[in-house]
Parts: C-alpha cells; sequence; structure tokens
C-alpha cells in the first residue's frame, strides 16, 4: 500500500510541477500567493495520495466475488484513528489558514508612498485616473515598475471585478462604496485587464490594456500625455482618457481593440449611409443605439458618454475621429 | 414501463375520490388544472389592470406586474387546485364530507396514477426522480450549447445576452430542479421504509410539495419566452444587475420561491416523520446513516431556505415596487444580497450533498460487508457540519468588498470544515479496509464518488485561504471546484442511490454491465471535461464569459469534447433504466443482503410497507456480528402473532 501511496505522490506531483498552472508572477502581491498556493499544494498532494492509496488497495486486496457470501470482521471503529484523523486535519487547516492571514496582511499594505489610481468601471468599460498626477485620465492602465499602486475603485452602475490575471489581486467594484487594493508590479510588459464579475451583455468583453513601464517611462509618459492633454491634440487625449481605445480600433490612436467597430473607415461609412461624418460620429458617442454596425451588439457601449463628456471634449473626440483639423 | 405492484392491501383501496361521478372539467385531474390554470391567470391579470385604473396609473396593463401577480403566483396555484392538491383541506373547510381515509390516493396502479396527486411516499419519490432527470437532462443539453460556443475563441453561434441565459438557466435547473429535489426523491422513497414507518407524517403535504417543484422547473424554463430573453445574471442572481435585466429575471426570482417552498415543505416533513414516527426500538443511534443525513439536511433546509426566499424577494421588490434594498443612490447596501443570499447558498452546498454522504455510508457499509467505521462519529460529524456550515458564508464574498476583518474568521470557519468531511472519508476507507468488497455498479459510483470528492475538498482547501481565492475566485477554478463538489460529488451519489434501491423502487434488477459501462464512461469524460478548467481558470479565464482570449482555445475546445463525451454517457444510464423497469428480471426483496428496514419487505415494499410493526433490536450495519439483528419482522403479522412463531 505504502507503493501505491508513493507511486500516486509522485504522479500527483509531477502533474503539479510539469504544468504551469498558475501564470508567471508579474507583482510582488502574486509572489506570495504561489508561495501560499505551493504550501497548501504540498499537503494536499500528501493527503491525496493518502487516500487513493488506501482506496485502491483496499478494493484490490479486499475483493470477493459475488458468490462469495462472507462478511468482514465487525469492527465498530478505533477511538484512538478517530482522534489522529480529527486532530491531524485540524492542525494542517490551521497552518494553512495561519499563513494566509500573514500573507493577505502583507498584501494589503500599501507602504509609505504609493502611486494612487482611482478606477471607474460602467457597463462596459474602464476608466483611470491619476490624482497624483495633476487628474491625469487614462483609458489604458500604465502603471511604473516596482512601485506599489494603490487603486480605489468606484463603479458607476453594477458589480464589476478588477483581476490582471499575472499580478493576482482581485477586488470588486460595488455601486455605493469605494474599495482597494494594492499591487506591486515586478515585470514590464504588455498585461490584460479583466472584468471577473457577470455584469451584463458585454461583460465578456469588458478589457483594458495594461502596461507596466520602467519608472523613467513611466515619467516620460505622464509628461508626454500631460503635454498632449494641452490643446493641439485634445481629440487624443480624451479618446485615450475616455477609453475609446479598449474597444475601437484606431491608427491614429495605435489603438486595436476589437470588442466595437474599427474606426478608421468611419468617413467612409457615414458617407456611404449618406450622413454627414461629424453628425454621424456624434451620434455614436452620444447615443451608441441608435445605428448598430452589422455583426456587433447594442447595449455594450456605455450610452452616458453624453452625460461624462463635456460637450467641448465631445467636439475635440468627434473632430479627432472623422480626423478634421481642429 | 411496469408499474409497482403492491403485494397486499390492495383490495378495498380502489382507485380515485368518488369516482367518475363528475365530469372530466370537474374531476381532480390535468383538464381541470388547465382550465383553473387559465382561469387563475385572468383573475391575476384583471386584478392588477383594475386596481391600476381605478388608480389611474398609466399604463393600466403593466405586463411586468401581471406577469408577476397573474402568470407566476395565481396560475400556478389554479393549477394546483385543479389538479386536485387542495381538494381535502377544501373539503374539509367547507364542510362536504371528506374522502374517508381510505387511501384512495395512495399506491401506483396505473402509470397515470404517477400523474396524480398522489400521497404515497414511494410514488412521490418516483415522481421526484423523474422529474428531476428530465430537468436534469434539458439543463445538460444547455450545458453542451454553450460548450459548443465556447469551442472557439469569438462569437459562433449566439450573442452574449443568450449565453449569459443558457450558463443561468444550466445552473439554476441543476442547483434547485435536480440535485436538491433528486436527493428528496430518493429519502422520500427510502427514509419511511428506513424508520419502520408506513408513510411520511404528512403524506398529503408531502405530494402538495412535490407538484410545486415542475412548478419551479417550468417557470425557469417560459423565461426564455420572455421579451428580452431568459434571465441572464446566473444561478447568483447579484444586485443591482438583476434588478435592471429584462423581465425574464422576475421567472428565476419567482422559480426559486417555488422550488424552494417544495424545499421546506418536505424537509419539514422529513424532520416530523424522523422525530416522531420510528418504529419501536429505532432509537436515534440506531437510525441508518441515510435517516441521519437527512434529518441534518431537513436542520439546513428549514433554517436557511428563507433567506434566499427574502434575498429574491427583495431584488424583485426594487424593479416591481421600486423599493431600494440594494439601490445605492436611495440608501440602499449592494453587499446586502450576497450576504443574505450566500446565508442561505453556503449552506445549500450541504444540502446538495450531505444526503448523498448518506447514500455513499449504506453502500461502503453493506457492499464491504461490514460495520460503518466509527458510526456515532459519522452522525456527528454531519451535525458538526450543519453548525460550522453557517459560519462561512462570506468566504463567497472574500473580494466583493465586504468589512476587511470578516475575512480571517470565516477562512478559519471554512477551513475547519474540512476535518468533519475529512472524519467522514477516513471512515468510509476504513469501513472498506478488511472487508469483502462486492465492486458493483453502486459500490464504483460511491468509490469514484470518494477520489472526486476528496480532489473537489482538496480544491476546496484552496479556496478557503483568502490569499488564493483572490486569484482564483469568478474565474473556471471554481466552475471546477463546483464541478467536482456537484458532479463528482452529488450527482455521483444520485446515481449511485438510484442503482442502489433500484430494485426495490420497481421490483426488478437493472442491466449490471451497462451500469457498469455507465460508471467508467461518466467518471472518464467527467475529469477529462473539469480537470483542464482548473488550470485555464489559475493562468487567467475568468468564468460567465461568452468570449475569451485566444491562448484559451487549445483548453476549451478540449473541454467541449470531453463534455460531448460526458453528456453521451448519460445516454447509457437511461436506456438501461427504461429498458430495466419495462423487462429487467424480476428483482429479489433483498438482493445485497443489506440489514436496514426497506430491504426486509417485498420488492417493491406492500402498500402500507410493513405488514407488521418491525421490532427494532440492533444497530443497521452489524454485519459480521455473529446473530446480530436490526429488526424483528417474523412476517406473520401481529405482534401476537410474533409471539405464536417464536
Amino acid at each position: 500500500m505504502a507503493g501505491i501511496g508513493i507511486v500516486i505522490a509522485i504522479l500527483v506531483t509531477l502533474v503539479a510541477v510539469l504544468i504551469p498552472w498558475l501564470p508567471t508572477s508579474a507583482s510582488e502581491q502574486m509572489d506570495r500567493i504561489e508561495f501560499v498556493y505551493w504550501f497548501a499544494t504540498v499537503i494536499c498532494i500528501a493527503v491525496f495520495a493518502l487516500v487513493m492509496a488506501v482506496l485502491l488497495y483496499s478494493v484490490m486486496a479486499f475483493r470477493s466475488p459475488p458468490e462469495d457470501e462472507s462478511d468482514g470482521p465487525p469492527i465498530h471503529g478505533n477511538t484512538g484513528l478517530e482522534i489522529a484523523w480529527t486532530v491531524v486535519p485540524a492542525i494542517l487547516v490551521i497552518a494553512i489558514g495561519v499563513l494566509s492571514a500573514f500573507v493577505l496582511s502583507k498584501n494589503g499594505e500599501a507602504g509609505p508612498n504609493p502611486l494612487n489610481v482611482k478606477v471607474f468601471a460602467q457597463q462596459f468599460a474602464w476608466r483611470f485616473v491619476y490624482p497624483d498626477d495633476g487628474g491625469l485620465k487614462s483609458g489604458e492602465l500604465v502603471l511604473p515598475l516596482d512601485r506599489t499602486v494603490k487603486f480605489e475603485m468606484e463603479s458607476a452602475d453594477v458589480i464589476h471585478s478588477f483581476w490582471i490575471p499575472d499580478m493576482g489581486q482581485k477586488q470588486d467594484l460595488v455601486p455605493g462604496i469605494t474599495t482597494s487594493i494594492i499591487v506591486t508590479p515586478t515585470r514590464t510588459g504588455m498585461f490584460s485587464l479583466v472584468c471577473t464579475e457577470l455584469c451584463g451583455v458585454g461583460h465578456a468583453t469588458m478589457r483594458a490594456t495594461v502596461r507596466v513601464l520602467s519608472q523613467d517611462d513611466f515619467a516620460a509618459w505622464v509628461k508626454e500625455r500631460k503635454s498632449g492633454g494641452g490643446k493641439p491634440n485634445a481629440g487624443a487625449a480624451i479618446f485615450a482618457g475616455a477609453g475609446c481605445g479598449g474597444c475601437h480600433t484606431f491608427t491614429p490612436a495605435g489603438s486595436n481593440g476589437e470588442i466595437g467597430p474599427g474606426l478608421d473607415d468611419i468617413v467612409s461609412v457615414a458617407q456611404k449611409a449618406g450622413r454627414d461624418p461629424a453628425e454621424f460620429v456624434r451620434e455614436a458617442i452620444v447615443e451608441p443605439g441608435k445605428v448598430i454596425t452589422p455583426g456587433y451588439q447594442d447595449g455594450v457601449m456605455p450610452p452616458n458618454y453624453g452625460e461624462t463628456l463635456s460637450p467641448e471634449e465631445i467636439d475635440a473626440l468627434v473632430a479627432y475621429v472623422t480626423g478634421a483639423k481642429k | 414501463m411496469s408499474v409497482i405492484e403492491h403485494t397486499s392491501h390492495d383490495a378495498g383501496h380502489g382507485s380515485g375520490a368518488p369516482p367518475n361521478r363528475r365530469n372530466i372539467l370537474m374531476r381532480p385531474g390535468f383538464v381541470r388544472a388547465a382550465w383553473c390554470f387559465a382561469l387563475f391567470f385572468l383573475v391575476g391579470l384583471y386584478l392588477v389592470a383594475g386596481i391600476r385604473w381605478l388608480a389611474g396609473w398609466d399604463p393600466v396593463y403593466d405586463w411586468n406586474i401581471i406577469v408577476l401577480v397573474g402568470g407566476l403566483t395565481l396560475a400556478p396555484i389554479g393549477f394546483l387546485l385543479g389538479l386536485g392538491s387542495f381538494d381535502y383541506w377544501l373539503y374539509w373547510i367547507s364542510g362536504r364530507p371528506t374522502i374517508p381515509d381510505d387511501h384512495a390516493n395512495h399506491g401506483a396502479h396505473t402509470w397515470k396514477d404517477y400523474f396524480k396527486v398522489n400521497t404515497d411516499h414511494k410514488v412521490i419519490g418516483v415522481q421526484y426522480l423523474v422529474t428531476t432527470f428530465i430537468f436534469f437532462t434539458l439543463g445538460g443539453l444547455m450545458a453542451m450549447l454553450f460548450r459548443a460556443e465556447l469551442a472557439q475563441p469569438g462569437m459562433q453561434f449566439m450573442d452574449n445576452q443568450t449565453y449569459n441565459g443558457l450558463v443561468s438557466m444550466h445552473a439554476a435547473l441543476m442547483i434547485f430542479v435536480f440535485i436538491i429535489p433528486a436527493f428528496a426523491g430518493l429519502a422520500n422513497f427510502a427514509v419511511p421504509l428506513m424508520l419502520g414507518a408506513p408513510d411520511m407524517a404528512f403524506p398529503r403535504l408531502n405530494a402538495l410539495s412535490f407538484w410545486f417543484l415542475p412548478i419551479a422547473g417550468t417557470m425557469f424554463l417560459c423565461s426564455f419566452l420572455a421579451p428580452g430573453g431568459a434571465f441572464a445574471t446566473g444561478w447568483t442572481s447579484y444586485a443591482p444587475l438583476a434588478s435592471e435585466q429584462p423581465i425574464g429575471q422576475i421567472f428565476f426570482n419567482m422559480g426559486v420561491q417555488w422550488a424552494g417552498a417544495s424545499s421546506i415543505l418536505t424537509a419539514l416533513n422529513f424532520l416530523v416523520t424522523i422525530i416522531t414516527m420510528r418504529a419501536p426500538g429505532m432509537t436515534f443511534w440506531r437510525m441508518p446513516l441515510l435517516v441521519w443525513a437527512n434529518f441534518t439536511t431537513s436542520l439546513l433546509v428549514v433554517i436557511a431556505t428563507p433567506f434566499i426566499a427574502g434575498s429574491q424577494f427583495f431584488v424583485m421588490f426594487d424593479r416591481i415596487m421600486h423599493t431600494s434594498f440594494f439601490v445605492p443612490a436611495d440608501g440602499g447596501y449592494v453587499l446586502g444580497y450576497q450576504h443574505i443570499f450566500w446565508f442561505y447558498s453556503h449552506p445549500a452546498v450541504y444540502i446538495m450533498i450531505l444526503p448523498g454522504f448518506g447514500i455513499i455510508s449504506e453502500i461502503i457499509s453493506v457492499m464491504s460487508r461490514k460495520p460503518i467505521f466509527g458510526y456515532r462519529l459519522m452522525a456527528m460529524s454531519l451535525l458538526g457540519i450543519l453548525v460550522l456550515g453557517f459560519s462561512v458564508w462570506a468566504h463567497h464574498m472574500f473580494v466583493a468588498g465586504m468589512a476587511d476583518w470578516l475575512r480571517v474568521p470565516m477562512m478559519i470557519s471554512t477551513l475547519l470544515i474540512a476535518v468533519p468531511t475529512g472524519v467522514k472519508v477516513f471512515s468510509w476507507l476504513a469501513t472498506l479496509w478488511e472487508g469483502r468488497i462486492k465492486l458493483n455498479t453502486p459500490m464504483l459510483f460511491s468509490l469514484g464518488f470518494i477520489s472526486m470528492f476528496v480532489i473537489g475538498g482538496l480544491s476546496g482547501i484552496y479556496l478557503a485561504s483568502v490569499p488564493i481565492t483572490i486569484h482564483a475566485s469568478d474565474t473556471y477554478f471554481i466552475v471546477a471546484h463546483i464541478h467536482y463538489v456537484l458532479f463528482g460529488g452529488s450527482v455521483l451519489t444520485v446515481f449511485a442511490g438510484i442503482y442502489y434501491w433500484f430494485p426495490k423502487m420497481t421490483g426488478r434488477m437493472y442491466n449490471e454491465r451497462l451500469g457498469k459501462l455507465h460508471f467508467w464512461l461518466t467518471f472518464i469524460s467527467f475529469n477529462l471535461t473539469f480537470f483542464p478548467m482548473h488550470w485555464v481558470g489559475l493562468v487567467g479565464m475568468p468564468r460567465r464569459v461568452a468570449d475569451y482570449s485566444d491562448r484559451f482555445a487549445d483548453l476549451n475546445l478540449f473541454v467541449t469534447i470531453s463534455s460531448f463525451a460526458l453528456g453521451a454517457s448519460v445516454v447509457v444510464f437511461f436506456y438501461n433504466m427504461i429498458v430495466s423497469w419495462a423487462r429487467g428480471p424480476i428483482a429479489e426483496s433483498n438482493p445485497w443482503r443489506a440489514m436496514t428496514l426497506e430491504w426486509q419487505v417485498s420488492s417493491p415494499p406492500p402498500i402500507f410497507n410493513f405488514d407488521e410493526i418491525p421490532q427494532v433490536v440492533g444497530g443497521p450495519y452489524e454485519y459480521g456480528v455473529p446473530g446480530a439483528r436490526h429488526a424483528i419482522l417474523t412476517g406473520g403479522g401481529t405482534p401476537a402473532a410474533k409471539e405464536a412463531h417464536a
């Protein structure tokens, strides 16, 4: 039986080690989550191997043919054994619990100088605001490497949930309250932010791009965006800040979202429909349900850009998207 | 399909209440149910429209409210009235002579008796199982539809709302009108027999509880016909999304009420039956563990189910009556919904597994030919789970934004639930040890259950740990975990129980080879379907999404193909059940040589279960103890006759 147990333990360990179960960690918090994960995995492999070894051995050793009418030995119990298998599992799970509590507390520490980022979610888009950088708005989440970020999160309508799989941390955004979460990115690159709480028809596509930059690159990005937010190209800043690029492909903005229709040929689409391009784009922003491009669904684009953006901002956005100089 | 033939007491218990005295429109039955259904709907319609017209509210015909009052509340009551569920009570209230207590609605003599309001717990048990397996089939077919959509990234067969609707419907059918009532069906059949009782304590209430169930399931399904499609907010139906969805949502809110009422009434019935109707000598410590399991489950149902009823009413009132339980702008508290919902829905997972524990305890002991190991600790661990089960609900809310300090205590209590559960697993293993193991179909399903449930339990350890669950919650890891617990756990025990009691229920034997084939097909395709979901979830795929990132494509295609194999495996089960029920070999009264009372009577049992009152003299699992008896049944009828025999 011990042999069976060892074979099962080796097999399960191979499954646990050879398959890349978790994404490559990209945050300090994920590193700690991985540590708890492996701690629990070692215990689980031992328990699983023990149970399966006893089960398989019993089936092989004590199987009896249907015509055998004898009974087994009348063993009713064994107090020592029963105490053991009550106490030992209790100790093991409490060990997991204590470690988890430490890690949870560590993963909730913002440190002395966090970067504050506000997250706004609504059906079905993400927006980010950097209060430490003069209220810079962005539709993609850009983070500096190795700096702890404290997210303060609000939802405008229903419950959404914030998750960057490689960074582990997850938190719901709940209408009516502000929730928060701590992430310290440890790897530069492109990541994906996904909504993990069913929030309606566009839930599956409620994603945003996450870019982790070195601290210098991040400072440069902030500077560029701040200057870009000035007069000459206001439309581009609004396009980025309102999160348009998360869903729409638009070459001038460098965006490649595929959730909504592409905007590169929107002028010719409007003209083909016999509409003034500027009017057509304005209507599509303010009343997205009015004309639905074939192959796309109503109800996915937020219907309230007419309220969240000022008339001047909408003018600039329309001008930017239609390519008109302003 | 053959029908349960009763060996005795049939004479004098002719069919139906004053038969054929009234025409088909007035007789209890489906014709009367149909017109009562329509009539009650119209009453609801004009009640709503009338009040709105008098009050001067616009529009007069507000279909949200008409559907709720007429369609989902009054019409089902009309249906029940027409079917005859209330006939006895109405006769009594109105002072007319009630049908004398001749048990006219007892037992099944033809297949038609299964479509009536029947008060025989054995018939009701079969009614439950057949009904729940119809919903199981529909829910499974829906799973295959959305698995087809998930075979590739992007959208192929359906739009997002339809997908969300299918996912939600699949879960609602499987949880509320399959697993929970399937256990109620098995227990309905087995518990009174195991107690040595002639029936449940309240047979008419028992019949009424059953007929709530097709109403609940049909209500869920009818939401597909509603404008805007079926309810699409998952089976959790979180506020505030649920109060802004199309009208199909209230079909879920109300369907849960009907299913919940059915559960509560059945649970009350079990409690009273178990407490008051045990045969002489059947002390609590001589009850089979299936009875203990249903006793515990019934306590859970009675205490917890009103909370889900409340949560669904509140979220519906926010829509219908413009209350603001969960509307933050008006002072509502969104997380309040989740606290109330999970205060039921966590204990609900024990409602969905404890009866299965009972079934497995019966089968493991009988098929190992040994007493159950640590009988008293097995019973106490059920009660331990019951108590602890009420202190862990917020582990579903670790990322929900609730008070931070709640997380660690809820984690510890969640982890501790592994202890009584572990006691059960280790005790089953110890029961196998040195036994004389008979590896037949019920036993295969029981052993399959233990191994799958251990995997589900261990993934539960990960999910109890807050840091890990912060990463894993709302991903496919959760989907994998719940299916290991509810399919690898509960559904395998339902199959085990059906094979085990099939000879007792039908009087015929199922086909053993087909049974084993069913087990292996299900066991293998189940693992191929659900094990990869752990992986795809941990690397980043959220649950409840119709579309996903390209990097998950290969695993999802693999899962989809396996899920079709899993669906196909059920066909073997249905074929075996139907053919064996119609033409299987006649079963002996005690094919498993079991000691519990249901096996001491004929297969199927006599109409009132026992021709004489059994005298219980020992424990139910005394296998291998020389000369041990669980109960004395001489076959001689009265106690006096018994003495004469001795």
